[in-house]
């Protein structure tokens, strides 16, 4: 690698001075590097080049001696020589500015990009400092919204074409457009047609002045008042590294970082728009105790005193598994840590589960062999058994379209559904529970029963033992169970030992809970309760004997009255557990709910006791995304009234038992994880602060992980909301905004952690049911806006939530005999029905409904049943 | 000898007792404050009595002592506060911490913040120290109100700003590309200086009219409209 | 319900088979769908924008982008005035003021009876009758005042249908082509193309061929 890269340098001068740069790198790029500043405005590091705005122009020495050549299409050749600061240089960005700036408005105090602004600060630096024209400037409608989330002010477009360039190349819907020509060119969608795309947030980053600006930001700060730190978004489980930007103890936006190995500086807007849910006047700030139908206020020594009487009767039953407890995707892994401390090592209850039935088994998630995201998109080839990402994963599905789009990797997709990777992938197969089993059997074989699959695959060079294929594993239609996803993947394994999975659900720290104990039979470590360490034994004195019971078993339970206490810490299985009607009876049944939230949710709304948490940007505390990569996540506000990070409620109910969990504060957490448990060993809350991992460190920390490279410096015109209050001044050079720290070994303590196999997890298949008569297939996924907490507390993202309807194909509609916009009612298994509206949809397969969870919360009615492999629904017209 | 000594050191003593007396009667008797005396400050307003203030908050940001707290929001379409897309919706100055340092009437982009020459105003509570737009803002006449706490002499409010140019004044088409003073507080009154032509005179720039014809040509093109 | 006719809907699926990237019928479309209608309405867009696989705001780019191409509703008649050099000399500029007033319209604009459309239009290489008008790409000139009023007489009470057709059925995109070649064979000529290239090349200069 390292001797490639000296072959491929060449060497050339800037402004006299000689550099050495990577052949064919970009001029443009090439001298930032070198500490010489080009000033640009439609080039950014993330996109194809298209060199429209003139801005970049340096002279180039050619045959007829030097000539302005604009730096952003020029790629570096051996010898070539460049002045970037001259007379002629100078006078085109005079006449760059003062030509931008004949039909720019001079608004900027009104303006949200004044004082963030790269052509403010470019023509401060660079401009001729005043203009000639002195005519009648263009003039459009002042800002129309183009979505709920976006304004659209096209006075001050310059034309730079990021945004749709962004639109169409990255985010692959070009719903924006350059209309007209010339001196009227605009940037506008289509008559009548929003700017629906879920990453339309970027365009707003990126655009360099303030042409596009943000709803749930307009008019709300100004750069000056803000201040800044970095995080790891936690709405989905990419774990998008973020700025978090505040402004008067109020979070006012986030901005995507650019992190080569997560986000590339992308951000999907259900991420950047959600901070306003923490903004929101709706949250729990006090502790509340139920009396009769209402909630009363009361203190925290008196709840906590509360819960320790609780959990001391439950447990004199004999039975410390009558209590659980159900943790949300809202924790870090300080807070996972510190509950499943509380449950396993204190209170000797295995019942912990993080997944409401929409997830995977710890013990499978921990058998996989695991991928990176960097190793997903660029494997040989890619088999996605998933839900559609771009629905729940929106930045990973940006990272794969973008690998796809360059030919780094090719994608099969095998599902039951249609989704938005169809369209990247070579070959989508439709399975049933039966083709899925053969297809895991001999997906490489040549007597594979899906001959264009293998054919991809093998004209990829993806071995006969799966060598170069990544799976992303997922839950692909919720209508299956997850032990047929859990038999296929192990299956999968089996026959392709080599392959590697990157799970993709949803659940934002799921990862983390899988590896901390968060889930049934597993402890810190992935470790069983078997295999625990004799340091892990020593610090958590009291651990179940037996394993305990997972969400479904725990509703179960308390259906039969044998769960006496349950702990809700920010998990809503009212809402979020897939069979909502199991969750809703059990939850009716248990002895005493307590719900550690940060909104009335259904769940704690119902619940006996409720405790106030600290939401995102409140606490401090590390993050694991979905390929186990561990970030670190920062405080920037003060949480309102008495709401307390998890950890500490669950230290707080340990001293209530007279025990003491051992920890101060959520670095302590994290030594802590790094001692008990093998997976994390050579973490500490140091080593992620440094530079070289600000972009996480992959657990297991091996060697590879800690090579990352140095973050590279900020380009402030790529990213000017971040760099202008980095800086709180003018554009300099180079704005160094991490140093290239290196990263220390990881010391001596390191060992290879224990990787459980997949040889010690059986694949079981269910039996599938037979269809029965007269129903249909149900396809249940998700969309990016369901209805949850966080987004219904988002006064923008909340007009967003998708509407409960019901789709189905043509062929299928007209043998039901009802048409587009009719009612259908759909009745589940156990008969609890629902009307939807139809919509007609040809990408659904035939016989099969599509049904969107989260857009709908009938009482009685659950589609998905836990207790069926399969789920079928019957449809007939209201 | 040594008296006369005695006497010289006394000399310039001596010599004052003939000069006329600085000591005031403050606070029945007041001298006249210097031209550009920085006193309480005032928002003011524009002839048509919409509020110059946008909310852009560059006062917030130059003001060394931190004493000025701004949030802008979007004008109500069908009653805007002031002209444009954004509103001052949050005005505060802390009067404890004010140095009266006039950096905030040089950054204000719309000379909606001045200064009056009010220096006499005193608080019983620390909160009453923090003047809102409701103090603030001038009234409707474009003199500033006069608080009961405030000790107004005559020429408080007078010759406290430069000259300045309405930006785009909301509503009423009398008062389009009008070149005016702010000189006093709230409205324009003083004619421009040499060199500042009121577009609406009978000098007006020739320039206008080419701009003007190239807009109706714009318009025409256009079908008369906007898209 | 499909916005092109049947007849219409056919040819157009034609048209996007004829290119190798379904995206370059794009601009034939829009002339297709304008002969139909007069202008390319929303509606049509969309249809163009699914038959083509983009989104529609990309339609609307490109067509917003060409003056032949309309997306608002124009006359029966549209009528174009060169002020083009040529033109303006012979006093282009004071037919479209006169055509201006007669029409009672500004450039852009259309009759309230829905009959004209005025534009300004650039060379339309008809410099040797300048100054000259064009009405639904049929060319009329030298044009008087007289005679511009006398023209707009004509087209008022239809003396002229014979020569000038109603508007948009005068971009004639539909053509025949060969079916298309198959982009590997296209390939494979290439290639064989470019080898044969290098054997030549590697023959004239057998230093620098191993090199290449």
């Amino acid at each position: 690698m390292s001797t490639d890269e000296s072959q491929n340098l060449v060497t050339l001068s800037i402004d006299g001075r000689e550099i050495k740069a990577k052949g064919g790198e970009l001029l443009i790029e090439a001298a930032e590097k070198s500490g010489v500043f080009i000033p640009r405005f439609c080039y950014h590091n993330r996109l194809p080049q298209v060199g429209v705005c003139r801005m970049c122009l340096v002279e180039v020495k050619g045959p007829r001696g030097f000539s302005l050549q604009p730096s952003c299409y020029l790629p570096v050749s051996e010898g070539m020589e460049v002045i970037t600061q001259s007379e002629k240089v100078k006078k085109a960005q005079d006449g760059v500015l003062e030509f931008l700036l004949i039909n720019h408005p001079l608004d900027c105090p009104t303006c949200d990009k004044g004082g963030e602004c790269p052509l403010q600060d470019q023509t401060l630096t660079y401009g001729p400092g005043e203009s000639r024209f002195a005519e009648e400037k263009r003039h459009w409608e002042k800002p129309i919204a183009i979505s709920e989330l976006v304004f659209l002010d096209r006075e001050r477009c310059i034309q730079c074409d990021r945004c749709t360039r962004f639109a169409d190349v990255v985010a692959g819907d070009a719903l924006i457009e350059f209309i007209g020509r010339g001196d009227h060119t605009e940037v506008n969608v289509f008559p009548d047609r929003p700017f629906s795309s879920y990453f339309s947030g970027n365009t707003v980053q990126i655009c360099p002045v303030g042409a596009l600006t943000a709803a749930p930001y307009r008019f709300k700060a100004r750069p000056w008042d803000l201040s800044q730190v970095e995080s790891s978004c936690m709405a989905c489980s990419m774990g998008c590294r973020i700025m978090v930007q505040s402004s008067q103890n109020g979070l006012t936006r986030y901005l995507g970082l650019d992190s080569d190995s997560v986000n590339h500086g992308w951000l999907c807007d259900k991420g950047r728009f959600g901070f306003e849910a923490i903004n929101s006047a709706d949250r729990v700030t006090s502790p509340m105790i139920r009396k009769g139908d209402s909630f009363v206020e009361t203190s925290w020594a008196s709840a906590l005193s509360l819960i320790g009487s609780k959990i001391v009767d439950a447990k004199a039953s004999g039975d410390p598994s009558r209590i659980g407890i159900m943790l949300g995707s809202r924790l870090t892994n300080e807070d996972i840590y510190a509950w499943v401390k509380l449950a396993k090592g204190v209170i000797g209850t295995d019942s912990v589960d993080s997944q409401l039935g929409d997830g995977l088994r710890g013990e499978v998630i921990a058998a996989l062999p695991r991928a990176t995201v960097n190793e997903a998109v660029s494997a040989k080839a890619v088999l996605a058994f998933t839900g559609d990402i771009k629905e729940e994963i929106p930045v990973l599905f940006l990272r794969l379209r973008e690998a796809i789009r360059n030919g780094r990797t090719k994608l099969v997709t095998v599902g039951t559904r249609s989704s938005s990777l169809d369209k990247l992938s070579e070959v989508s197969a439709r399975v049933t529970p039966d083709q899925a089993r053969l297809l895991a059997m001999e997906v490489t074989k040549d007597s594979s029963k899906f001959p264009e699959i293998s054919a991809v695959l093998s004209k990829q060079g993806v071995g006969a033992d799966g060598e170069g294929l990544v799976v992303l594993l997922g839950r692909e239609n919720l209508a299956w169970d997850q032990s047929i996803v859990e038999a296929f993947a192990l299956e999968l394994s089996r026959s392709l030992p080599k392959a590697k999975f990157l799970i993709t659900l949803r659940g934002s720290n799921f990862s983390g809970a899988v590896d901390l104990g968060g889930v049934p039979r597993l402890l810190p470590g992935r470790s069983s309760l078997e295999t625990a360490t004799p340091v892990l034994r020593q610090k958590w004195a009291n651990l179940p004997a037996q394993g305990g019971r997972g969400a479904k078993e725990m509703f179960n339970a308390a259906l039969r009255g044998e769960l006496d206490l349950l702990f809700l810490v920010g998990s809503d299985p009212r809402q979020d557990y897939l069979d909502s009607e199991l969750a809703n009876s059990a939850l009716d049944n248990v002895g005493f709910v307590v719900s550690v939230d940060t909104y009335l949710s259904r769940s704690s709304s119902s619940a006996d006791l409720v405790l106030p948490a600290a939401a995102f940007a409140e606490k401090a505390g590390t993050t694991t995304n979905l390929e186990g990569r561990v970030f670190t996540v920062n405080q920037k506000v003060t949480s309102p009234g008495l709401c307390r990070p998890d950890w500490t409620i669950a230290s707080e109910i340990a001293l209530e038992l007279e025990e003491d969990l051992g920890f101060g504060s959520a670095e302590d957490i994290l030594d802590e994880i790094a001692e008990v448990s093998p997976l994390h060993w050579g973490l500490s809350w140091h080593r992620l602060t440094k530079s070289a991992a600000l972009d996480g460190v992959v657990v297991p920390i091996t060697a590879t992980a800690l090579s990352i490279r140095p973050r590279a410096m900020l380009d402030q015109i790529s990213t000017p909301g971040i760099a202008s209050v980095w800086n709180q001044g003018l554009p300099s050079s180079k704005t160094s905004y991490f140093d290239d720290g290196t990263i220390e070994e990881p010391g001596s303590a390191s060992q290879p952690p224990a990787q459980a196999s997949v040889a010690s997890v059986e694949p079981i298949w269910p039996v599938a049911p037979v269809q029965p008569l007269g129903t249909m297939r149900l396809g249940y996924s998700r969309k990016l806006y369901g209805q949850g907490e966080h987004l219904m507390n988002s006064p923008h993202l909340s007009k967003l939530i998708v509407e409960a309807k019901c789709r189905i194909s043509s062929k299928t509609a007209k043998e039901l005999g009802a048409e587009m916009g009719d009612s259908l009612r759909v009745a589940d298994k156990a008969g609890g029905e629902s009307l939807f509206e139809l919509e007609i949809d040809d990408s659904v397969g035939d016989g099969i409904v599509e049904l969107i969870r989260g857009s709908f919360s009938n009482p009685g009615f659950s589609p998905v049943r836990s207790d069926e492999a399969v789920n079928y629904v019957k449809v007939e017209r209201a | 000898m040594a008296v006369f000594d005695a006497l010289g050191g006394f000399k310039v003593t001596i010599g004052q007792v003939f000069q006329p007396r600085v000591t005031k009667q403050y606070p029945e008797e007041k001298r006249k404050k210097p031209p550009r005396f920085h006193g309480r400050h005032v928002l003011n307003r524009y002839e048509d009595g919409s509020e110059k203030c946008i909310g852009c908050e560059l006062c917030a940001g130059v003001c060394p002592a931190g004493c000025i707290y701004v949030r802008g929001k979007d004008n109500p379409p069908d009653a805007p506060v002031s002209p444009g897309e954004r509103y001052g919706y949050v005005y505060e100055i802390n009067f404890l911490r004010c140095i009266h340092c006039d950096l905030c009437v040089e950054a204000c982009p719309t000379e909606a913040i001045t200064e009056t020459k009010v220096l006499e105003f005193s608080f019983t509570s620390r909160r009453d120290a923090i003047y809102t737009k409701k103090e603030l803002v001038v009234n409707n006449d474009g003199t500033p109100k006069r608080l009961p706490w405030e000790d107004w002499r005559v020429g408080d409010d007078e010759f406290t700003s430069g000259w300045m140019r309405a930006t785009s004044p909301q509503g009423s088409k009398d008062f389009e590309g009008r070149t005016h003073w702010s000189g006093e507080l709230g409205e324009g009154v003083r004619k421009p200086e040499a060199g500042q032509s009121d577009l609406k005179s009978e000098d007006a720039s020739p320039r206008y009219m080419i701009r003007k014809v190239e807009a109706d040509r714009i318009s025409k093109r256009h079908g008369g409209k906007v898209r | 319900m499909s916005f092109f006719n049947p007849e219409n809907l056919e040819k157009a699926q034609i048209l996007v088979g004829l290119y190798p990237d379904k995206r370059s019928a794009l601009i034939p479309l829009c002339h297709l769908a304008q002969s139909q209608h007069g202008h390319l309405s929303n509606e049509a867009m969309v249809e163009i924008a699914e038959l083509v696989g983009v989104q529609p705001a990309e339609v609307y780019g490109t067509a917003s982008f060409y003056d032949m191409l309309h997306t608002e509703e124009v006359g029966k008649y549209l009528v174009g005035v060169c002020t083009n050099v040529a033109c303006l000399l012979s006093g282009g500029q004071e037919l479209l003021e006169h055509a201006s007033d007669v029409l009672g319209i500004p450039p852009g604009a259309t009759t309230e009876d829905g009959k004209f459309t005025l534009e300004e239009v650039e060379c339309v290489a008809h410099c040797d009758k300048a100054p000259c008008a064009q009405v639904n790409y049929r060319y009329f000139g030298p044009l008087t005042n007289g005679d511009f009023d006398q023209l707009v007489d004509d087209l008022k009470s239809d003396r002229l249908s014979d020569s000038v057709p109603p508007h948009g059925v005068l971009s004639r995109v539909f053509r025949d082509a060969p079916p298309m070649v198959p982009l590997e064979i296209i390939h494979q000529e290439r290639r064989v193309m470019d080898e044969a290239k290098k054997a030549r090349l590697a023959a004239q200069n057998p230093d620098a061929g191993g090199k290449q």
